[in-house]
């Protein structure tokens, strides 16, 4: 390797390739996709988020989250996902179009979440909170995403059922109303078209790819 | 032990490493503190792990950000400095001349840490991207890498201005790791950052920077080094060098491509995974290669430098293996999402990176400093906490994440049962870990130690005879 030159753009071809492959290519597949305008329903899905939910997102983000759940879920013969009641069809790429920062995960330490607000515990969005808060199921509580302040007047309606001093009780701050709201949010049920033939392969064919 | 020298001679000390001593010393200083701190950090993460209740009530200890942080000291802190260091160095000995520019080391220093300490506070208060190996806030991201190109200077020179046209494979690796990263580094941020991608190509940038910052920069910093050092201390030529350019060229132009892997089954297009899992088996010629050319680094001969090195690639050439296996469909499925990729990460990071670094470092400082290193039983207490910390710490991951993937595939049981299943194993890992920091923080020690007696030393260092240059254990 005497030529220096050539060997720089050697460097630089490498690199590009797998640029243009893996960067680019999947740009120009997925790209342009945009949300599936359903005329049955009269409206398009994924639905946008709330924007309560979208802030919901950023604490999702910020307090990391993501290094214990992830929000994929693999195809019914591909794992335990849809046993696991976590989704009956894969997640595929139409689901993510409309989120800012997309969260897949790496790690299930606890849950996969890309379906949490169709679950029983995301409706109760108070016991939600209470988990929040305690913890559940080896899920750390997140306490300083809660107030405790006291009692002036009335008890506030949004007060957790949970032991606090005498005189005090434990309130959700904003950033904790926002993540649960972002959690209840998380729901893709929808049928895409590109999501509909895997489960009947899946159920014909035992253990095929 | 005993103390041997095996292939420093007074000439080496030359005028190249005099005139590098205080900038490199400076990189290599910053980047040990910064290992020590991110074992730290990694030991709390842990910690947390199987005990969740574990500092979560402080808002920036949650283990999401511990794991961040720790990931982010890592790599930026330790890995880039020590990498940088080491590849500076060899460069400008394989170059044949002094390195030139040596003041914008200096400030590239101060800014790439000061761009850490920012990232750290970033991290810790909530601007983390979420993104893995770049969790750098975003307003960190342009200041690193300025201050990348201020510290690679020197490296640019030293090859553009190298006095022989004929150039060794360990000054391709150089070569290529430093004018890589900042190409990849300013996509992704270009990309993730300040005009984000839309929906899954966010994940698919990511998995391609966090595969590129590995193959085509930490494991060509890694391997700059080995490939130096292999041959100089054995005082050999590389073994069937006819191959190292099909070895250099496969990691380059395959290595980015295996990014999908751990994306096998998910939301992105099929054909990303499937060209991951046959970029991952392509890879092995590279693995091959690499240990067909440095299997002499398991003759150690009782060189504390080359045993470092051995270790570091034995690591390296396991992880190739099993990165080639976890990318196949049938074990992916049962791996995927478990610490077995935690494992995975370790043995290329923590073992295949820094182990061949410590090699390197072992060898390097004695030349810069013209000073031995100054305790042997330090030297020692290391070697064996590093190789100890680093084999528990893997396995247990591993066995944890094999327990867990069991677990995971039955839908029966619960994650409270799994976490106990897994607690064992991950308390094991914590003594690793444990035992990792404690043989780090020695070796800051010991830098210490030995840079002191330098600047104390009454006679020139270039001066004192050649077998005591390099403690060697046997």
């Amino acid at each position: 390797m005497k030529n220096g030159l050539t060997f720089f753009l050697g460097l630089f071809v490498a690199l590009a390739l797998s640029f243009t492959g893996i960067v680019l290519g999947s740009h120009a597949q997925l790209g342009g996709l945009a949300p599936y305008y359903d005329e049955n329903e009269g409206k398009a899905f994924p639905e946008r988020m709330p924007g309560l939910a979208a802030r919901g997102q950023l604490v999702y983000q910020d307090v990391g989250c993501a290094a214990c759940h992830t929000q994929q879920v693999r195809r019914p013969d591909f794992g335990s996902d849809k046993a696991r009641g976590w989704g009956d069809r894969q997640s595929v790429a139409r689901d993510y179009v409309s989120q800012a920062s997309v969260q897949l995960g790496e790690n299930r330490i606890g849950p996969d979440l890309a379906n949490f607000g169709s679950r029983a515990l995301a409706v109760d969005a108070d016991r939600l909170t209470k988990y929040l808060y305690e913890g559940h199921e080896g899920m750390p509580g997140f306490r300083f995403l809660f107030e405790t302040r006291k009692v002036v007047g009335e008890r506030s309606a949004k007060a957790l059922d949970v032991p606090a001093p005498a005189g005090s009780e434990v309130v959700p701050t904003h950033r904790a109303e926002a993540l649960v709201a972002y959690l209840q949010s998380l729901n893709n049920v929808y049928e895409y078209p590109e999501a509909r033939p895997v489960e009947p392969a899946a159920e014909t064919k035992e253990g095929g790819k | 032990m005993t103390t041997a020298s095996t292939a420093a001679t007074t000439a080496e000390v030359t005028e190249i490493d005099a005139s590098a001593r205080c900038p490199l010393l400076l990189l290599i200083g910053t980047a040990l503190l910064w290992l020590v701190v991110s074992g730290a950090l990694a030991l709390l993460n842990l910690v947390q792990l199987h005990t969740p209740a574990y500092a979560a009530a402080c808002s920036v200890m949650t283990y999401g950000r511990t794991q961040a942080m720790a990931e982010t000291t890592f790599i930026y802190g330790w890995a880039a400095s020590a990498g940088l260091a080491v590849t500076l160095w060899i460069l400008g000995r394989l170059g044949g001349s002094p390195l030139r520019s040596l003041n914008w080391v200096g400030a590239g220093v101060i800014f790439w840490n000061l761009g850490i300490v920012l990232a750290l506070v970033g991290i810790a208060t909530g601007d983390a991207t979420s993104h893995a190996w770049l969790q750098l806030p975003r307003y960190v991201q342009p200041l690193m890498l300025v201050a990348y190109g201020a510290i690679a200077v020197p490296g640019v020179l030293a090859w553009t201005g190298r006095r022989q046209e004929t150039t060794y494979a360990a000054q391709w690796y150089a070569v290529a790791a430093l004018f890589l990263f900042p190409w990849l580094f300013s996509a992704a941020q270009v990309l993730l950052t300040f005009v984000p991608t839309r929906g899954v190509l966010q994940a698919l940038v990511a998995g391609w920077y966090v595969q590129g910052a590995w193959t085509l920069w930490l494991a060509p910093l890694a391997l700059t080094a080995a490939y130096y050092l292999v041959p100089k201390v054995q005082g050999r030529p590389v073994s069937h060098y006819e191959y190292t350019a099909l070895g250099f060229w496969t990691l380059l132009f395959v290595g980015a491509w295996t990014g999908g892997r751990h994306l096998i089954g998910g939301p992105i297009p099929a054909w990303v995974a499937t060209v991951a899992a046959v970029a991952c088996a392509l890879l092995l010629i590279h693995y091959i290669i690499v240990a067909l050319n440095l299997r002499g680094a398991f003759h150690t001969g009782g060189s504390t430098v080359l045993r470092f090195v051995a270790l570091g690639l034995g690591a390296y050439l396991l992880g190739g293996v099993l990165d080639a296996v976890t990318a196949i469909r049938g074990v992916a499925v049962a791996t995927q999402f478990t610490l077995v990729s935690a494992a995975q990460t370790q043995l290329a990071l923590s073992g295949a990176f820094t182990l061949t670094l410590f090699g390197a470092i072992y060898f390097l400082v004695p030349r810069i400093t013209g000073q031995p290193w100054a305790s042997l039983s330090l030297l020692r207490a290391h070697f064996y906490s590093a190789l100890i910390g680093t084999v528990i710490l893997v396995v247990a991951l591993a066995a944890a994440g094999f327990i867990q993937g069991q677990d995971l595939a039955n839908p029966d049981v619960t994650f409270a049962s799994i976490a106990a299943h897994l607690r064992p194993w991950l308390l094991v890992a914590t003594a690793g870990q444990a035992v990792i920091l404690i043989g780090n923080f020695l070796l800051l020690i010991h830098l210490g130690r030995t840079v002191c007696a330098a600047r104390h030393a009454a006679a020139p260092a270039t001066f004192r005879p050649a077998p005591t240059m390099e403690a060697s254990a046997s």
